[in-house]
């Protein structure tokens, strides 16, 4: 497809998965009973492991390179400002994003491409079901149900990887440290890192739904729309970053 | 009586015409089977009846309504009416066998209650020969047993006529004339319609009461399967014949 053309048809599929959603929200048709539940179930599992584990070793490496500089000018304490405001409105939102691009994205590409492949949205069509509708639209339900909670623990887990750093390197006790992010991250600082992953999360759903939707050859296009929605979704998430950047500081 | 009729019908893609001026009716509680070699616009042709390929010309009525494939009203009206059996069977893999032929009543009919919906698709698990076989997901399926269950799916609302693409493709022969011998009892014991795409001759054979011949996108042949030895045009007698093109 040429880019103007994927453009036209990125915009289409926005449009209708938007249509879709809220009209899905005001008449509940459209979206088989309990599949917006088991999409969050799939989402949650699937993606909360690693969100952890990324966030957690993030927190550790960013506090080791920070603690160093900052004892040399006796400037300790200042290592639980720099992880809370750091995670909570930088690091989070991105590395969620990225994980869910990787986790997420992946999936929902291959398999409603394979289901495209096997004439599966045909029959759906041919059912008088909407594909668009009865696919994508729980998807993009669970992963705004998904990603408040998949920050809020990878938030917790990123803080905690500074708490471990903070005692070690600089003896600084959890407590200490703890009282210290509480003090400089608002609630504001957490809205703006929530908001902008959620951005990141529905960036992921739609691009994978978009390769998806597009794929023209057979198996082999699965893989290769599997790959170029993780490439279109990490790209996406970060020129939006970019954007929240000019827009915020 | 007729359940379809076609006038004038010319399909393509962009300036690509592949289908020319087809003028035909499929006949109530008949198997119609549409026929040709690869290429010759069979399944152009069957895309366009079932609503996934709108005609650049010409029109298509359903029990004497034509159908305004630009309007999604009247899309939503025919796929309410027919059922399509898929070449690969199209189940959802996800879903165990029992909710894949629930899945249209799930759909549309939201009032049912869990009781009628159970009934209405055992009954048609039944038809099949599947009824053993609920929970199981379609890739614990066989080829054959993937057909039959898209079958019961196709007709659990009830369509006044059903699509196949090409049924017997990747079955084995005795599995393929199994499903031609339930195709054949499911007309004569439920009087449903069928629209049969295929290129195989022993199927024809076994199943068809109208055949329609295409070649290069247009009508070669169209009538009864008795008929066919008396058509003078060679390319039908060879295609019937399995000889060399003529």
């Amino acid at each position: 497809m040429q880019p103007f053309a994927q453009i036209k048809a990125f915009s289409l599929l926005l449009g209708d998965e938007v249509y879709h959603t809220f009209q899905y929200l005001r008449r509940r048709r459209g979206v088989l009973p309990g599949e917006i539940f088991h999409q969050l179930f799939a989402m949650g599992t699937r993606s909360a492991p690693i969100v952890c584990l990324i966030t957690f070793l993030i927190g550790i490496t960013i506090s080791l390179t920070s603690a160093a500089q900052l004892r040399q000018f006796g400037a300790d304490i200042y290592l639980a400002d720099l992880i809370g405001l750091a995670m909570i409105k930088e690091l989070v939102p991105l590395m969620v994003g990225i994980m869910l691009a990787g986790k997420i994205g992946a999936s929902i590409t291959a398999e409603i491409g394979t289901m495209k492949v096997m004439d599966e949205l045909d029959a759906l069509t041919t059912m008088g079901i909407v594909p668009v509708k009865f696919l994508m639209t729980p998807r993009l339900i669970a992963i705004t149900l998904a990603v408040p909670l998949l920050v809020a623990l990878a938030d917790s887990v990123g803080i905690a990887g500074g708490v471990v750093v903070a005692k070690i390197a600089l003896g600084t006790p959890p407590p200490v440290f703890l009282r210290e992010v509480l003090s400089v991250v608002t609630l504001s600082d957490f809205l703006t890192g929530l908001g902008k992953t959620l951005v990141f999360g529905w960036a992921v759903v739609i691009a994978a739904g978009f390769k998806a939707f597009t794929i023209e050859a057979g198996a082999e296009g699965v893989g290769k729309a599997t790959t170029e929605a993780v490439v279109l979704s990490i790209s996406l998430i970060i020129g939006l970053d970019c954007v929240f950047a000019f827009a915020l500081y | 009586m007729e359940i379809i009729r076609v006038r004038g019908l010319d399909v393509g893609y962009g300036d690509t015409v592949i289908l020319h001026g087809l003028d035909f009716a499929v006949l109530k509680g008949r198997i119609t089977v549409i026929v040709g070699e690869s290429g010759s616009g069979k399944s152009t042709l069957l895309k366009t009846m079932i609503g996934l390929l709108p005609p650049l010309r010409g029109e298509i009525s359903l029990a004497g309504e034509r159908i305004d494939f630009g309007s999604e009203r009247d899309l939503h009206k025919l796929y309410r009416r027919i059922g399509v059996l898929y070449q690969t069977g199209a189940l959802l893999n996800s879903l165990t066998l029992f909710e894949n032929i629930a899945l249209p009543i799930r759909m549309h009919h939201r009032d049912w209650p869990a009781e009628k919906t159970a009934g209405r698709v055992r009954d048609m698990l039944g038809r099949v020969g599947l009824h053993e076989h609920e929970d199981k997901v379609p890739f614990e399926l066989s080829g054959g047993m993937r057909k039959r269950a898209a079958l019961a799916r196709a007709m659990v609302l009830d369509p006044d006529l059903i699509f196949c693409d090409e049924p017997s493709a990747g079955l084995d022969p005795l599995t393929s004339a199994g499903l031609d011998e339930l195709l054949s009892e499911l007309r004569t014991a439920h009087g449903v319609t069928f629209v049969v795409v295929t290129h195989e001759l022993r199927s024809i054979a076994r199943i068809a009461d109208q055949v329609l011949v295409l070649r290069d996108g247009a009508i070669r042949f169209i009538g009864r399967i008795e008929d066919v030895p008396a058509s003078p045009d060679p390319y039908v007698q060879a295609f019937f014949l399995r000889k060399a093109e003529p």
